[in-house]
C-alpha cells in the first residue's frame, strides 16, 4: 500500500497579533520577524491518519509530499520524523504563487509521476488561506472519489472507510481505492515522534522535482496559472467604544442602559 | 554577589536555613552523654587505683562456638553482600564517582556517620544517636573482650576495666532509650510514615535488639550477683572474690543484681541463668547481625557509603547524555539502564517515608510516592536481576530478559509525570538516595524513545520545538512587556549584566509587570545592562525536565553560542529555572557565565545603597521559596533580605518554608500538564499561605506566581479580603519607587 501525504508550510498561525504584518501594497503578508514558519496543523493530523493505516496494515509506504520552497523541507521532516518514509519537494520558481487549482494541479501530477498511490490524505484545509479545496481538486484532476472532513480513516476489504464529522454527529463512507481523504482536527493530535526516527528523517533525502519533470506547462501552474487573483489584502480595523453608565443605584444605572440601548436603537 | 548561601541544598547539606531551632537540640543530646562518659573516666582514674578485673569467659563452657558463629557470620555477610555487588554490577558506569574524595569522605562522615539528615526529624535523630551510639560503644566492649581474651594485651584491669564497666553500661542503657523510643513510635503512636510499607523484618530488628540489650543486662547482672556481689564459692572449690566497690561501676546492672535479692536465688540457679542468658544474648547478637544481608538493617553500611557516593556537584545539575545521536536507548527503560550507582541506591533504601511525608504529589493525592518508586525498583531488580546477569554471562539478549516493562508497568507513566523535581525528597532522604535523577532518566525514555507524552507536555514540548518557547497560545511577543518604556538598552556587549527576560517573563500576561519591575528597579539602581528582545530564545530547561534531553541540548548549545558571540559575562535572570540552567547546566556545555538571581542583584542594590526603600508599604506578607531558587541553589536568605528591610512590611514565615518549603505545584515541566489526583499542589500550597493571615505571597518565580494566581481564587472564592501573589521585585518596586502595583 502506498499512501501520499500532502503538507503545507505556513506563517505560523499563533504568530501574536502585534508581530503580524501584511505588505498591503503588494497584497502580501510580511513574514513575521524571529517566527519561523510552522506545518500546518491538519496535515500533521492526515499524516497521523495515514500513519494509522499503515500501522494497522502492518505494510505500507508513506510519501509526504510538499509544494514550497526551501525552507518547507523542514515540514517534510517532521512528517519523516513521525513514520512517513520518503519526501518530495516539488521546489520550481515556475511553481511558486499560484492558487488552490494550480497546486491541486501541480500536487495531482506528483501523484501520477509516483504512479502507484492507493490514497492521498490532506488537511482538511491550510491554516493559513482555509480555502479547504486543494483535497477535493486532486480527486477531481485525477477523477478519484473523495471523502473530506474525517476524523479517522482505515481501509477494510480494499476500501477506503472514512469516519466524517459532520454538522450533527459522525457519518462513516466507503469508497473503492484509489481515493483522497481530507483530515480534520476531531482526529486529535498527531504522534510525537521518537528520537530515533527524529534522527533518521534528519540524515533522509528530500527527493526535489520541478514543473519540467512533473510535465506541468509552466503557463497553466504557480503564478501564471493562478485563476484566483487577490484583491485586497488588510487587517481589519476594529474599534470599540465604551460608556459607562451613571447612577447612584443599580436600579438608575439599569434605566440608564435601557434608554441609551433604546436611543441607539437596540431595544 | 555571595555565593556562600549556595552550600544548603538537597546534596550539601551544610548550613541549612531550614533547620529549626529543636533540630539543634538533637545536637545538643551528645552534650549530656560525652559529659557522663567523661565524668565516669575521670572518676575511674582517680577512684579506681585497684587491681579491679573480671575472667572473660567466666561460667562459659565451650567458649570456642562463638568463634564459629563469628566465622559463619563473616562467611554469611561476604556470601550475602557479595550477591548484592553482582547486581549492583549490571549497572552503567558512574562517571565522575571517584572524583573529588576528600568531599566524598567528608559527605560520609557528616552524612553517613553523623546523620545531619537523619536529625531533620527531631525525635527519630535522638532515636537515631541512642541506638547508633550503643551499636558502636558495644561493638567496641566486645571486640575489647575478645582482644583481652585472644591477644598477649590485657588492659580489662584496674581504672579502665571499672570505666569500662560504667561506659558499657551507659551506653547500653542509651540503647535501650532508643529502642524504647522506637517501639513507642511503631506500636503505640499514630505515627504513619513508617507503616506504609511495614514489613516482619522491621519488627525483628527492633524487638531483636531491644532482646540484645536486655540480655546483656541479664548477663552482667546474674555475673555481678554471683561474683562482685556475693562471692560465691563455685563447685571445683574456686572461691569468688566479692567486690561490691567494683560491681557499683556497672551501675544498671548493680541494681538489677540488687533487686534479685528479693527472690533469694541460689547459687545453682544464678548460674544456670547466667549461662543461658550468655548464650541466648551471643546468638541473638549473631543472628541479629545476620540481618544485615536480608533486611534494611544494611543501611547500617549502605548509608555511610551512599553519602560517599553523593553527587559532590549542585543538585539542581542533570546528568548529561554524552554522544546523544549514537546512542541505541535513550534515558532508562530497564532496569539495566541505571547506573551502578543508581541500583546501589535502591539496597539503601529503608522505607521511612521521609520523601513520600514531603513530596508535593503525595501530598496532593496524586500517583507518586518516591519511597514507593524506590521499592518497586529495588523489587524489580531482584526478580529480574539474576536473570540479567546470566543473559549478560552468555551475549544472550539482554533486553528481551524481563518479562515486563519497568518504565510503564513497574513504575506508570503517569507516576513519572507527577515528578515536580523539587528536590525535597533528596533533601530529606536519610540514606541520601536522588529520586529527581533517576525519575528524569526514565521520562527521558518515555519522551525520546516510546514517543509517550502527556498531550499537554507534548504541546509544550513542540512549541518549544517550533517557537522557541514554551507558551502555546500567546499573544504577546518578547517585546511587548517594553512598549511602556522608550529606554530598554539591546544588549550589545559593552554593557556588565545581560537582563534575561526569559519566556515567562516576556509572553505570560501574568509575568510582564514582574519583569517591568526589575527593569525599572534596575534601571534606578544605575547598573549596566541590556536585554536580548527577540533574540532571547527557551534555553531548553522545561525540555530538560519533561524529559527531551536532545532538545534541551540543541537549545543549550545554541545560546551558548549566542551568549559567547555576544560577549555576555554576566546575566541577571528573572526565573529560578532560568537561573539553575544558567548557573548550574550551562558550563556542561562549556558555557561559563556569572549568574545571579534578580533577588540576588536587588539584594546587593539595597545593601550597597544603589536602591533606597524610602516609602512605607503597609502591607503583611508570607514568602514562598521556590524550589529552583531555594532548595536547588540553596538562595534563602537574599529575599528575605529584602523583605524585612521594606518599612511597613509584616513577615510571617509558612510551617513549610526555606529547605523544607513546599514546591508551588509548577516545576519539573508540570505547569505545561494536566494534573490528576484528589487536590492540586498549588491549591494546598496556597491554602498554606492563607493561613498565616498574611495579605501577600511573595515569591521569586513567574511559575510560582501563576500558580498562586490560580490558587488563590479556589481557596478563598470570595474575592474581598483574598491573599494576593507579587514577586519581591514587585513589592520593593513599591518601596523604593513608590509605584502602586497592587495596593
Amino acid at each position: 500500500m502506498h499512501l501520499v501525504v500532502c503538507a503545507k508550510q505556513i506563517p505560523d498561525p499563533e504568530t501574536p497579533p502585534a508581530a503580524f504584518r501584511i505588505d498591503e501594497a503588494n497584497n502580501e503578508v510580511i513574514p513575521a520577524q524571529g517566527i519561523p514558519p510552522v506545518l500546518s496543523q491538519f496535515d500533521g493530523m492526515a499524516a497521523e491518519a495515514a500513519l494509522r493505516i499503515v500501522e494497522a496494515a502492518g505494510e505500507g509506504k508513506i510519501t509526504v509530499i510538499s509544494l514550497g520552497q526551501e525552507s518547507a523541507q523542514a515540514a517534510i521532516k517532521q512528517v519523516l520524523a513521525m513514520g512517513a518514509d520518503e519526501g518530495i519537494l516539488l521546489e520550481d520558481e515556475a511553481l511558486q504563487g499560484g492558487d488552490s487549482y494550480t497546486t491541486a494541479r501541480t500536487l495531482a501530477a506528483a501523484i501520477e509521476h509516483l504512479g502507484d498511490v492507493d490514497a492521498v490524505f490532506c488537511g482538511r484545509q491550510a491554516a493559513d488561506w482555509d480555502m479547504g479545496q486543494v483535497g477535493l481538486g486532486i480527486a477531481e484532476l485525477l477523477g478519484w472519489p473523495s471523502a473530506i472532513i474525517g476524523k479517522d480513516a482505515k481501509v477494510e476489504d480494499g476500501s477506503m472507510v472514512v469516519e466524517r464529522v459532520t454538522g450533527d454527529g459522525f457519518e462513516t463512507v466507503s469508497m473503492p481505492m484509489p481515493a483522497v481523504v481530507t483530515i480534520s482536527n476531531e482526529i486529535g493530535d498527531p504522534r510525537y515522534p521518537k528520537l530515533q526516527q527524529i534522527m533518521q528523517a534528519a540524515r533522509k533525502t528530500v527527493t526535489r522535482l520541478d514543473a519540467g519533470e512533473l510535465g506541468l506547462d509552466p503557463s497553466t501552474v504557480g503564478d501564471a496559472g493562478a485563476r484566483l487573483k487577490l484583491e485586497r489584502l488588510f487587517i481589519p480595523v476594529v474599534e470599540g467604544e465604551v460608556e459607562l453608565m451613571e447612577g447612584e443605584t443599580a436600579e438608575e444605572q439599569a434605566q440608564a442602559l435601557a434608554a441609551a440601548l433604546r436611543e441607539a436603537k437596540i431595544l | 554577589m555571595s555565593v556562600s548561601e549556595r552550600e544548603s541544598s538537597p546534596g550539601s547539606p551544610a548550613s541549612d536555613g531550614g533547620r529549626p531551632k529543636r533540630v539543634r537540640l538533637v545536637g545538643a543530646w551528645w552534650g549530656p552523654t560525652v559529659g557522663l562518659t567523661g565524668l565516669g573516666l575521670i572518676s575511674a582514674i582517680e577512684l579506681g587505683r585497684t587491681d579491679a578485673s573480671r575472667e572473660v569467659f567466666f561460667n562459659v563452657a565451650q567458649p570456642w562456638a562463638v568463634y564459629v558463629m563469628l566465622a559463619a557470620l563473616v562467611g554469611l555477610l561476604v556470601y550475602g553482600f557479595g550477591r548484592h555487588a553482582t547486581l549492583w554490577a549490571i549497572g552503567q558506569p558512574t562517571p565522575g564517582i571517584l572524583r573529588e574524595i576528600p568531599m566524598r569522605v567528608r559527605n560520609a562522615v557528616r552524612l553517613g556517620i553523623g546523620q545531619e539528615k537523619v536529625r531533620r526529624d527531631p525525635y527519630a535523630g535522638i532515636m537515631h544517636f541512642c541506638i547508633f551510639s550503643s551499636i558502636i560503644v558495644l561493638t567496641l566492649v566486645t571486640a575489647q573482650v575478645a582482644i583481652e581474651d585472644d591477644t598477649p594485651l590485657s588492659f580489662l584491669n584496674g581504672w579502665y576495666y571499672l570505666f569500662f564497666s560504667f561506659y558499657g553500661d551507659l551506653f547500653g542503657l542509651i540503647g535501650l532509650i532508643g529502642v524504647g523510643m522506637a517501639l513507642y513510635r511503631r506500636y503505640f503512636s499514630d505515627f504513619h510514615r513508617i507503616r506504609w510499607d511495614e514489613r516482619i523484618e522491621d519488627h525483628a530488628i527492633i524487638v531483636g535488639l531491644g532482646l540484645i540489650l536486655v540480655t546483656g543486662f541479664m548477663v552482667e547482672s546474674f555475673r555481678i550477683y554471683t561474683t562482685e556481689l556475693h562471692g560465691f564459692v563455685l563447685e571445683d572449690g574456686t572461691q569468688l572474690e566479692a567486690h561490691p566497690d567494683w560491681a557499683r561501676w556497672s551501675f544498671v546492672s548493680y541494681v538489677i543484681a540488687e533487686f534479685l535479692d528479693i527472690f533469694s536465688p541460689t547459687q545453682g540457679h544464678m548460674l544456670a541463668a547466667h549461662t543461658w542468658s550468655w548464650w541466648g544474648h551471643v546468638v541473638l547478637a549473631f543472628g541479629w547481625l545476620g540481618l544485615l544481608v536480608f533486611t534494611r538493617l544494611d543501611h547500617m553500611i549502605f548509608a555511610p557509603v551512599n553519602a560517599f557516593f553523593l553527587r559532590t556537584d549542585a543538585p539542581g545539575r542533570l546528568a548529561t547524555i554524552e554522544n546523544i545521536e549514537e546512542q541505541e536507548v535513550f534515558g532508562v527503560g530497564q532496569i539495566q539502564d541505571f547506573t551502578w550507582k543508581q541500583l546501589f541506591e535502591l539496597d539503601a533504601c529503608v522505607r521511612c517515608g521521609r520523601c513520600t511525608e514531603v513530596c508535593p504529589a503525595d501530598v496532593s493525592g496524586q500517583p507518586l510516592s518516591p519511597m514507593h518508586l524506590i521499592q518497586d525498583l529495588k523489587a524489580h531488580l531482584a526478580s529480574v536481576g539474576p536473570d540479567l546477569q546470566n543473559a549478560g554471562h552468555t551475549n544472550g539478549d539482554v533486553r528481551s530478559v524481563s518479562p515486563i516493562e519497568m518504565v510503564g508497568d513497574v513504575i506508570k507513566d503517569e507516576t513519572l509525570w507527577a515528578c515536580r523535581t523539587c528536590g525535597a525528597c533528596m533533601q530529606e532522604c536519610p540514606v541520601m538516595i536522588e529520586h529527581v535523577p533517576t525519575i528524569v532518566d526514565m521520562r527521558r525514555y518515555l519522551v525520546m524513545n516510546e514517543a509517550r507524552v502527556p498531550a499537554a507536555a507534548q504541546g509544550a514540548l513542540e512549541n518549544i520545538e517550533m517557537r522557541g518557547h514554551p507558551w502555546r497560545g500567546t499573544t504577546l511577543t518578547r517585546e511587548s512587556w517594553m512598549e511602556d518604556f522608550d529606554d530598554v538598552p539591546i544588549f550589545d556587549g559593552s554593557q556588565e549584566y545581560l537582563y534575561w527576560v526569559g519566556c515567562s517573563g516576556s509572553l505570560v500576561e501574568r509575568n510582564m509587570p514582574i519583569t517591568q519591575s526589575v527593569f525599572r528597579l534596575l534601571r534606578e539602581s544605575g547598573a549596566s545592562f541590556g536585554v536580548l528582545g527577540q533574540e532571547e530564545t527557551c534555553n531548553g530547561d522545561p525540555a530538560r525536565r519533561l524529559g527531551n534531553e536532545y532538545l534541551y541540548q540543541i537549545l543549550a548549545m545554541q545560546l551558548v553560542e549566542t551568549f559567547k558571540a555576544k560577549n555576555v559575562q554576566k546575566v541577571i535572570t528573572n526565573c529560578p529555572h532560568c537561573f539553575n540552567t544558567f548557573r548550574n547546566e550551562y558550563p556542561q556545555f562549556d558555557g561559563h557565565f556569572e549568574v545571579l538571581h534578580h533577588t540576588e542583584f536587588l539584594q546587593q542594590a539595597l545593601e550597597d545603597g544603589d536602591l533606597t526603600p524610602r516609602h512605607s508599604v503597609g502591607t503583611s506578607v508570607t514568602y514562598h521559596d521556590s524550589c529552583y531558587l531555594g532548595r536547588m541553589n540553596g538562595v534563602y536568605d537574599a529575599p528575605r533580605q529584602i523583605i524585612e528591610v521594606l518599612p511597613g512590611v509584616d513577615l510571617t514565615e509558612m510551617r513549610r518554608s526555606q529547605s523544607r518549603g513546599l514546591c508551588c505545584g509548577a516545576g519539573g515541566g508540570n505547569m505545561w500538564q494536566e494534573e490528576i489526583g484528589e487536590r492540586r499542589v498549588n491549591h494546598v500550597r496556597t491554602e498554606e499561605a492563607v493561613g498565616t493571615g498574611a495579605d501577600e505571597v511573595i515569591s521569586n518565580c513567574p511559575f510560582c506566581i501563576q500558580m498562586f494566581e490560580d490558587g488563590a481564587p479556589a481557596i478563598q472564592p470570595d474575592e474581598e479580603g483574598r491573599i494576593r501573589p507579587f514577586d519581591v521585585a514587585e513589592l520593593l518596586e513599591r518601596s523604593v519607587l513608590g509605584t502602586e502595583n497592587g495596593s
